[in-house]
């Protein structure tokens, strides 16, 4: 449950942050959640967080776009669409894992601490 | 706490690479972390249908409201209080919807490509930026920079355009950068006044750089005078001239005093320019009120350039006090340059001339310091390009320059080991401001204001052709002209004596100029411009010979012309080179053994009605075997070591006519000895190889739309970024569809007193984001002939025309 908050949590601050300071909010957004919010999960929350976040949005531009651009920029790079949507969620879906990740590992308390 | 190094160091150096583009063989990979991200990557580029843009903007520099309504093919209709704030919001508007495309072409005309694509493959790149560079374009835009600023209002119109421009550059974020700018991982930079100079600057070098002096040189050197007349006769005889007025040149011509440069008779070794396409070129014609279904006249154009995307054109209406226009203009500069008022319209085709002359310099020594003039040394001067590459230390080049102009080829490029460099004199170098003559063919209401602002238009020359809506129709043949006696100019010249220069100009009222012929109508189609008692001598690197007569042609034979019989010539297929050709290329295969299916070809070539069809078979057969006869006649040409030029097909079908024997005929490659009918039966039966060969590979159709395969590139060759299109046409037709050029834009005007109406049509559409809509919603009427009509808004509350609108309002400052 704890772990789908910090997904959740990691896509929602990771959209807003995103606009304000392009695309690299991402990781500030997944450290965040892994220093706060941390799991045993840290890595994997990031990146569902991100990744989740960035296949809902790239589907749902591609699904309203007019001109099927995904598809001529898939073709530039001499890959399938699915391919670029797949790399697409892979880039967001790394720098979050690891951002989360960072961010759970920074924080000085242990998880399961054995000292109470 | 060790532990967060690991992770932390991954995050960094993922970040770090994922935000900046990499280099891998020849091709850079876009920052993917910013490239892929879909809140501000190229996913942002996508726009919905229906998308529609901001409904207010706030400008500084406005002196009032600019009302713009787009209408639902995304032209604009501006309409502003001012003259320096309808231009301001051209240039914003513009830029809105082209600007990666107006700064591309800028840096490829002023040989600037390398500091945003590399050198490219086999330095590709860099040897098209030094070769703009040593053409002089960049001295050639500062000198039109410089006229245009002498003048009050093109220097307004120019400054207020670039500050819309720059104006739009200073609000894009990263996310709404154009998707190019994403791909390529740059940033646009300013714009500036100097850029609008470049913009007419490339149309010059698009339209007016076609030279055959040192092919005719070596042609010359090769096979003397009288062969050089037969293969490259300056008015081919039979051609329908835009101007026929037999003994009605009424004017005092200017002469020349002295005596004619003499012939040269070397070899030159240097490479000629590279021929523009022959295909780019145009058609206009207007009819006039006594020929029309309306009573009022018909102008109609369509420029032929290479068709790309985004378009060459983008279509606007400009509305402020004294001034009510709309057509379209170069994205980037302001006014419009082919379209119509209340009271007229125009239109343009390129005018065929010789404006270029080679000068065979001697210098004094090999530091190229100084060279021969009338009996002296004179200094050179030493331009030294700097041309920037990116993630690279700059490469200097070293351009001499002497009076003439630049020498283009020298040891340092693209020249053999020569003891004479060639200096290149080019009439687009001379200063002049063309801006203000669309400047006042945007105000025009009469012939005399027709007249007035093209007295102002030196370069490219251009066949301008005008109607109003009183009911006056002219032709017009204006650009800046040398005045030249018989083969002067024809051939390169000695550099070392000023008199061989351009001794003195056509006055501009003695251009061929028709107006309100008794024929009732006027046209132009890039062929010679006057019949033989003109009293100016003519030559050009080729001229057009079937697209004018099949106008004309038609529009003789025609009455109570309406605007859908104007579409269809439009958009006509009919070749007059298929008819005058393909019967005798028939005979010739008699008593040639052919196999069932070649009979079969044989039969259907009869039967064919030269029309270019997209599904026509027979024409894709007509041209690949004309295609084949050229090339084995011609091969004395292809194959030499030094610049030759191939006689046009016009003048080939002559000579095959009339001297079969000629010893072009003979194929070198063989042992025998070939005549004309030899070389089309051997042209036939390659042609029927390659065909067969063709259909292996591409696919089984050879439709001519298929073969043809017309195709609207990407400006930057993003082979998903272009279109291919299913179209009928050649270039010999008056539908001169090619592969990669044809008709940019179709425009028809009826000059209605109770009203002008226009309809036009483009192969793109207006907007230059692949993601849009607006990208291409154009091209299916154009690929079917159809049109769009085009909404001329008289006031700014036309509700009809209305798809969205932005108000633009000053800022308070």
């Amino acid at each position: 449950m704890r772990f789908i908050i910090q997904t959740l949590v990691i896509a929602l601050v990771a959209y807003v942050l995103e606009r304000f300071v392009g695309w690299w909010g991402i990781a500030v957004a997944a450290a965040l959640g892994g220093y706060f919010l941390r799991t045993r999960m840290n890595f994997l929350a990031g990146f569902v967080g991100v990744g989740l976040l960035w296949l809902l949005l790239a589907l749902y531009t591609d699904a309203a776009s007019a001109n099927g651009l995904a598809n001529r920029v898939a073709d530039i790079f001499t890959i399938p669409k699915t391919l670029l949507v797949l790399v697409t969620v892979l880039v967001g879906g790394v720098v979050g894992g690891f951002a989360a990740l960072t961010g759970a590992r920074l924080h000085p308390k242990k998880r399961n601490s054995v000292y109470h | 706490m060790f532990r967060v190094i690991p992770p932390l160091l991954a995050t960094l150096i993922l970040v770090y690479l994922l935000n900046n583009s990499w280099v891998i063989g020849n091709n850079r990979i876009p920052p993917l972390g910013k490239f892929l991200d879909p809140v501000s990557g190229f996913w942002k580029n996508a726009e919905p249908d229906g998308y529609r843009g901001p409904e207010n903007i706030t400008l500084t520099n406005l002196e009032g409201e600019v009302h713009v309504t787009y209408d639902s093919l995304l032209i604009p209709h501006i309409f502003a209080a001012t003259e320096a704030d309808l231009y301001l919001v051209q240039g914003y508007v513009t830029a809105t919807h082209r600007l990666w495309q107006m700064e591309f072409q800028i840096h490829a005309s002023s040989g600037r490509l390398s500091s945003i694509l590399g050198v490219g493959q086999d330095s590709a790149i860099l040897k098209y930026d030094r070769k703009q560079r040593r053409l002089g374009i960049p001295v050639a835009a500062e000198r039109a920079l410089n006229e245009m600023m002498k003048d009050n209002r093109t220097a307004l119109a120019v400054e207020r355009c670039t500050q819309g421009v720059n104006q739009y550059i200073q609000s894009l974020t990263y996310a709404n950068l154009p998707l190019e700018y994403k791909l390529m991982d740059y940033q646009p930079e300013p714009w500036t006044t100097l850029k609008c100079a470049y913009l007419l600057k490339s149309m010059c070098q698009t339209l007016n750089m076609g030279d055959k002096d040192i092919q005719m040189t070596n042609a010359l050197a090769l096979y003397g005078p009288e062969m050089v007349e037969l293969l490259y006769p300056d008015n081919e005889p039979g051609v329908d001239p835009v101007v026929d007025n037999p003994g009605g040149w009424d004017f005092e011509p200017v002469t020349l005093d002295g005596v004619p440069p003499a012939l040269p008779e070397e070899l030159i070794r240097i490479a000629g320019l590279t021929s523009p396409n022959p295909n780019v070129g145009s058609n206009n014609w207007v009819v006039s009120g006594a020929k029309t279904a309306s009573g009022a006249p018909i102008l109609c154009n369509d420029p032929h350039l290479n068709t790309t995307l985004p378009s060459v054109w983008y279509a606007a209406q400009l509305n402020a006090p004294g001034v009510n226009v709309m057509g379209v203009g170069f994205p980037g500069a302001p006014g419009i340059i082919i379209g119509f008022n209340d009271s007229i319209a125009w239109g343009v085709t390129n005018a065929q001339r010789d404006l270029i002359d080679w000068y065979k310099i001697t210098y004094e020594d090999a530091s190229r310091s100084k060279y021969q003039l009338n009996g002296e040394w004179k200094p050179t001067e030493k331009r030294i390009e700097e041309i920037k590459i990116r993630g690279h230390e700059s490469f200097y080049d070293t351009v001499v320059y002497t009076q003439w102009g630049p020498v283009v080829y020298d040891r340092n490029f693209g020249g053999k080991r020569e003891p004479h460099d060639y200096a290149f004199r080019w009439i687009s170098h001379d200063p002049s401001n063309e801006l203000l003559t669309f400047y006042g063919l945007n105000r025009a209401k009469k012939y005399e204001d027709f007249m007035n602002a093209l007295d102002h238009f030196k370069a490219p020359g251009q066949n301008f052709v005008f109607a109003s809506v009183s009911g006056d129709i002219a032709v017009r043949i204006q650009g800046k002209y040398p005045v030249r006696r018989p083969l002067e100019g024809k051939f390169a010249l000695d550099g070392s004596k000023s008199s061989n220069g351009w001794q003195a100009f056509i006055p501009d009222r003695q251009n061929v100029t028709m107006k309100n012929p008794e024929r009732g109508f006027v046209s132009s189609a890039n062929q010679y411009p006057a019949d033989s008692t003109y009293p100016y001598y003519v030559t050009a690197s080729d001229f057009e010979a079937y697209r004018n007569r099949r106008i004309n042609n038609t529009l003789r034979s025609s009455a109570s012309i309406k605007v859908e019989d104007m579409m269809l010539l439009q958009n006509d297929n009919y070749s007059i080179k298929a008819e005058e050709s393909l019967p005798s290329m028939l005979t010739a295969l008699d008593s040639l053994p052919l196999s069932p299916a070649e009979q079969e070809i044989v039969q259907q070539l009869k039967a064919w009605n030269y029309n270019n069809d997209k599904d026509a078979v027979e024409a894709t057969y007509y041209d690949a075997w004309w295609n084949n006869i050229m090339r084995l006649t011609w091969d004395e040409v292809i194959k030499a070591d030094v610049a030759l030029q191939m006689p046009t097909s016009f003048n080939t079908i002559r000579l095959m006519k009339e001297q079969p024997d000629l010893k072009f005929f003979d194929v070198m490659e063989t042992e025998a000895r070939e005549n004309a009918r030899d070389v089309i039966r051997l042209a036939f039966r390659k042609t029927i190889n390659d065909l067969e060969e063709w259909k292996r590979r591409r696919g089984n159709s050879i439709r001519w739309a298929d073969y043809k395969d017309t195709y609207i590139q990407h400006l930057a060759r993003l082979e998903p970024l272009g279109r291919h299109v299913q179209h009928g046409g050649n270039d010999e037709c008056v539908n001169a569809s090619a592969r990669t050029y044809g008709p940019s834009w179709r425009m028809i005007v009826s000059l209605d007193k109770s009203g002008i109406k226009a309809r036009a049509t483009y192969p793109g559409g207006q907007s230059g984001n692949p993601g849009s809509k607006h990208y291409d919603d154009l091209l299916p009427a154009w690929s079917t002939g159809t049109y769009h009509e085009l909404h001329f808004m008289k006031t700014t509350n036309d509700s009809a025309t209305l798809y969205y609108s932005t108000i633009f309002t000053p800022d308070k400052p």
